[in-house]
């Protein structure tokens, strides 16, 4: 492994890495390195025409690109000379050019990377007299993407993503020297399930989707990390917050899952939380309260117990391993058989997108439970986590006992029904397609009176006076116990992930 | 076609003659005797040969084509490229133009010389669009030696020898002459320049090992091998051996092509063109085409090689003399530079698609009259921050012309400001 | 396009390494059906070349003597770069516009001639110089000029 000095620091670097993409395997560009960068994207191939990159190398007369620069032993790397800070400067001054400089009305404000080395490189010398090159404002690409043209400083991110990601390839630049200016074919649209990742790597504000466009300024948000629920891939995100409501979610770098992509779907399944909610408990489609509610649900299920009749459970690969884990042990104390389940199913690629459209099916899998086709067949009462089979499932059913996140046909036909968090108000993990178990958090605080599915398990074992549910509900707990009963979780829980996840063993 | 040169020398000797772009008339002129010569040595030896001569590249970087010629892996399993740069673009630049339409053949003896010496299997021929007639003569004669069995496999009675040729037109852009936008451009794409390394003898033409060298410096090596490295060397300079097809263009009673040794000096080369013209008085002169800074008229006595105009901050680029006389505003001379690298930056670097742009609207502007304070300022810098960056050269090119301007013309700029209009009434209209 | 077309299209494919060499001579046959390469075209080259139809349309708009919209009968470029403009060749290309009616970059209004500068021709030696359909005309002088693009049919 070739060793190279940066700024007098020495480090160890794997052969064949250009110096930048070194600096990112170190965890330090832009976070103890600052070498600002337009074009070099850590997913894309290296294009290197921004010139913004430029650092000194001990030994070599002009300056060189860091992100198209081969690391070799020994090389000692500058990044904070006069030689560098001017070329720097000029690159900034050199952008702006033809930049408006309307940040005040750009939505790009804020996280803009033009604004941020701008204010960092750009204010030594006044702006050009000469006028700005015409441009076209707020052309629509495609029915997800818009674009203003004159925010565009060309560093082709776009067009290589469109080229190598979705290999779609709708984007191109026309023309040439200053007249270059990005383009769709005439007549063809930028269209395809990754468009929208155009905007989150564009540099500038010139690519914004028409989903957050001018919504909300981002310095109003915060960023939560989280884990998409849209299929079972699990890529990794953001969710971006305010005032208790989601904006957005942006793609979080995970280079084990999603790399720095998500999928279009995926990306606009934020609005999930806010939209169709089970919103309060119901008895026989009557509205009630939760304690209510639940003392129902306890009072079906010890008359079953006492009757001696057939209790069956239904698992959901939307619900966390945590949730899973806690109706397996109510099940079991009730000798009910392994709950059953079932995943919806739809298109998938050789990218991301799983054909399973839930996040958990693995873990529903692993943790012993049976995918089924048909529902859980003939019984006097059904447990049911919401979001799977439809109401012909249970016409052998008694009485249903729902717990659920959002209102479904299923309603009318429940005995009872428990309004639930959704992942993004609760804490768990999820277990994807590629067997990583991946943690989430909550991101927004339930609006009304809602539990997780866990906890309303676990509080209905309570009310059967059943042992282990004797103390209070805490999904840490039950991970670490998960962790004891299933080898393939083995030093896997709550506390011991990270935001990167780790993979069953 | 293009007139002969008014004074030659071994390149374009019978250039006067139509029959020389022939094959039966080059060879009555002692055509093909070196490529009959090369391919009784060993490759090693020619290249060895090509060095010692000295032939630095015509295309206007001056590199030393059997240094080049060596770079190409001696061992390969990919098929081996020649790529021959016909794209002559350079403003003041006429030469390889000349040589395509009147000596195609040397040109293609010279390839076929490479060729064995280096042991590539094919060569394309890059002619800019514009030169049909360049291109229609290299087909031609590229037809009479397929005809008589000089190309394609054991050719040129050379068993294991093979080598084919083949004419690409461009299809205007200046920068498909710079020697990776050119590959870029065979290969069916925009001609934008490669970041380098690699450099194309390991990655060129479709990944495949290429040596480029453009047109005249093809044309010189079939003398190097027929008559002598000694007979060579005994043209030019030291450093840099041979004739050039000097072009003179501009405020001369005659322009034209002029071969003569490197090294000339500058007023020499004016002079056969018939001086400045109508007796004027000399301003200024771009001693290398468009892209070298321009040298005021007290260096008439500059040698016209690398080693001497450097020595003046210019450089010889590729030969082409464009002279300014006395009624020249080299404000006006700057937005006709500024518009030429506007129009022909490839447009990837920052620095040199936003650089150009703002050069030319800012030399526009002072021209026009509506210069300001501090303008000057900016004109200086701003070359600066054009320079040494970039992909390729054409950012510096666009930097240093201009850099000249201002550093031997200051006054015609000051003259322009703040906000009075251009004293040159006379000078060549914008 | 014409049949007859694509075919002399497919067999410049083996003159390259890669078929994608041939792009620049096929633009050229296909625009020679009309004088420029409509969308249509385009996409049928991009067709042959298994490219997205974007990439051939970067390609078109890179390289000047690639047209996308339709052209005058005949072309007239003017070459203004420095050596052609020391002798005199932005006044004739004004001159000329004037004498056609057009500015640079037009085309004339019974689509006879479209008018346009170019930079440098390699015809400084000859300035100042004219290309007119391909054929390079030089040493000109404005009655020359004149006379050679009044001969257009
Ligand atoms: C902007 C630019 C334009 C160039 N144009 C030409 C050209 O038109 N013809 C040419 O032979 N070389 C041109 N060159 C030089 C080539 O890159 C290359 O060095 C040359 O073709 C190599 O051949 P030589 O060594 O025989 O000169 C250009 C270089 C640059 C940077
Ligand atoms: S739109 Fe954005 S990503 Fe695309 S080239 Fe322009 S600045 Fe880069
Ligand atoms: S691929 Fe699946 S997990 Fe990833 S963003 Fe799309 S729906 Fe969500
Ligand atoms: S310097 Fe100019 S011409 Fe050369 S690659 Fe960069 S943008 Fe293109
Ligand atoms: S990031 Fe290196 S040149 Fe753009």
């Amino acid at each position: 492994m070739p060793t190279i000095q940066i700024d007098g620091k020495e480090y160890e670097v794997e052969q064949g890495r250009t110096v930048l993409q070194a600096i990112d395997d170190l965890g330090l560009l832009m976070n103890g390195v600052e070498i600002p960068h337009y074009c070099w994207h850590p997913k894309l191939s290296i294009d290197g025409s921004c010139r913004l990159c430029q650092v000194e190398i001990e030994g070599v007369s002009k300056l060189q690109i860091a992100c198209n620069t081969l690391v070799r032993d020994g090389m000692e790397i500058r990044t904070t000379t006069e030689a560098v800070r001017d070329a720097r400067e000029g690159v900034m001054e050199l952008l702006l050019v033809n930049h408006p400089l309307d940040c005040p009305i750009c939505d790009q404000a804020g996280e803009c990377k033009l604004q941020d080395y701008a204010f960092e490189y750009g204010a030594k010398h006044a702006r050009t007299r000469e006028p700005r090159r015409p441009a076209k404002k707020a052309i629509e690409l495609g029915p997800t993407i818009v674009f203003d043209q004159e925010r565009c400083i060309l560093c082709r991110r776009c067009v290589r993503f469109c080229r190598e990601v979705p290999r779609t390839g709708e984007l191109g630049v026309f023309s040439r020297g200053e007249e270059s200016r990005l383009e769709v074919f005439p007549g063809m649209k930028l269209d395809n399930p990754y468009s929208m990742n155009v905007a989150d790597i564009c540099p500038v504000g010139a690519l914004t989707t028409k989903d957050f466009r001018f919504k909300v300024r981002v310095w109003f948000l915060d960023d939560v990390p989280s884990v998409c629920n849209g299929c079972s891939k699990g890529c990794n995100v953001w969710g971006s917050r305010s005032n208790n409501r989601l904006y957005r979610y942006l793609p979080r770098r995970n280079d084990a899952v999603n790399q720095t992509w998500i999928c279009d779907t995926g990306r606009l399944s934020y609005k999930q939380f806010s939209e169709g909610r089970l919103s309060l408990p119901r008895i026989r489609g009557r509205e009630t309260g939760y304690t209510e509610a639940l003392a129902a649900a306890v009072r079906i299920l010890s008359e079953a117990r006492e009757a001696g009749a057939a209790v069956v459970g239904v698992a959901s690969p939307f619900a966390a391993n945590e949730d899973l884990f806690a109706l397996r042990g109510l099940l079991s104390d009730l000798a009910a058989p392994d709950a059953v389940y079932t995943v919806p199913r739809g298109d998938s690629d050789d990218l991301l997108i799983q054909a399973e459209k839930a996040p958990n099916a693995a873990g529903a899998r692993e943790l012993g439970m049976r995918e089924s086709a048909e529902g859980p067949g003939k019984a006097a009462v059904a447990i049911v986590l919401g979001h799977g089979f439809g109401p012909e499932a249970f016409e052998e059913v008694d009485a249903l006992i729902l717990i659920d996140t959002h209102e479904s046909p299923l309603l009318q036909a429940a005995e009872v029904a428990v309004p639930s968090r959704s992942f993004a108000e609760k804490l768990g993990t999820f277990t994807n397609s590629a067997r990583r178990v991946q943690r989430f958090q909550p991101m927004l605080e339930p609006r009304f009176e809602a539990w997780s599915e866990g906890e309303i398990v676990w509080r209905i074992g309570a009310g059967l006076g059943l042992d282990r549910f004797r103390s209070a509900y805490d999904p840490a707990a039950i991970s670490r116990q998960i962790a004891e009963e299933f080898p393939a979780f083995a030093g896997i829980s709550l506390e011991s992930l990270d935001d990167a996840g780790r993979e069953l063993g | 076609m293009i007139e002969a040169p008014a004074t030659t020398s071994y390149l374009s000797e019978h250039y006067a003659d139509e029959a020389y772009a022939t094959l039966s008339g080059y060879e009555a002129k002692g055509g093909y005797q070196g490529l009959e010569k090369a391919l009784g040595m060993e490759p090693a030896a020619i290249r060895e040969a090509v060095k010692s001569s000295g032939l630095r590249g015509r295309g206007g970087a001056g590199f030393v084509a059997g240094v080049k010629w060596g770079f190409m892996p001696e061992q390969s399993d990919a098929m081996k490229l020649i790529v021959c740069n016909g794209d002559e673009s350079e403003p003041g630049s006429f030469k390889d133009r000349l040589i395509m339409e009147r000596g195609p053949h040397q040109v293609l003896e010279g390839i076929l010389i490479g060729a064995w010496a280096m042991g590539a299997e094919r060569t394309y021929i890059y002619v800019r669009g514009e030169y049909a007639l360049s291109a229609d003569r290299l087909e031609r004669a590229i037809q009479e030696l397929r005809d008589k069995g000089k190309l394609g496999r054991d050719c040129s009675g050379k068993s294991g020898f093979s080598h084919d040729i083949i004419v690409h037109r461009g299809a205007g852009a200046y920068i498909c002459g710079e020697e990776t936008g050119l590959l870029e451009s065979l290969e069916g794409k925009k001609g934008q320049p490669r970041s380098k390394p690699p450099f194309p003898a390991q990655y060129g033409a479709f990944g495949l090992p290429t040596t480029v060298n453009n047109v005249e410096t093809f044309a010189h090596v079939p003398f190097i091998l027929d008559r002598g490295v000694d007979w060579f060397r005994g043209f030019g300079t030291e450093k840099s051996p041979g004739t050039t097809l000097f072009g003179v263009s501009g405020h001369v009673e005659r322009p034209g092509l002029f071969e003569k040794p490197l090294g000339t000096p500058l007023g020499e080369l004016i002079e056969l063109a018939g001086g400045v013209r109508g007796g004027r008085a000399l301003k200024g002169v771009g001693p290398g085409g468009l892209s070298m800074p321009i040298l005021p008229s007290s260096d008439l006595d500059v040698g016209m090689d690398e080693e001497s105009l450097s020595a003046r901050g210019s450089h010889l680029g590729t030969g082409g003399i464009m002279v300014m006389d006395e009624t020249t505003c080299m404000v006006r001379v700057a937005c006709v530079i500024s518009y030429f690298f506007r129009e022909e930056s490839c447009g990837q670097c920052t620095q040199c698609r936003e650089g150009t742009g703002w050069l030319h609207k800012l030399s526009r502007r002072i021209e026009g009259g509506r210069g300001q304070p501090g303008d000057l300022e900016v004109l200086g810098r701003l070359p600066k921050m054009m320079e040494a960056q970039t992909i390729c050269a054409f950012s510096d090119a666009a930097a240093w012309p201009i850099q000249g301007l201002l550093r031997h013309f200051r006054d015609d700029f000051e003259s322009h400001l703040p906000e009075k209009s251009c004293p040159f009434g006379e000078g060549f209209e914008l | 396009m014409r049949a007859e077309t694509r075919e002399r299209i497919e067999k410049l494919f083996d003159r390259y390494p890669e078929k994608r060499g041939a792009l620049l001579p096929a633009l050229y046959l296909a625009q020679a059906e009309r004088g420029f390469v409509d969308r249509e075209a385009a996409r049928e080259v991009a067709e042959l070349f298994d490219l997205a139809p974007v990439e051939v349309m970067e390609v078109l708009t890179f390289y000047n003597m690639f047209h996308t919209e339709p052209q005058g009968r005949h072309h007239v470029y003017v070459c203004t770069s420095l050596p052609c403009s020391l002798r005199g060749s932005r006044t004739l290309l004004r001159e000329l516009g004037e004498h056609l009616g057009v500015g640079p970059g037009e085309t004339t209004a019974d689509g006879r001639i479209s008018l346009d500068r170019e930079e440098c021709l390699g015809s400084c030696g000859t300035a100042p110089v004219l290309r007119v359909d391909g054929r390079y005309c030089e040493n000109l002088d404005l009655d020359s000029a004149r006379r050679i693009v009044d001969e257009l049919e």
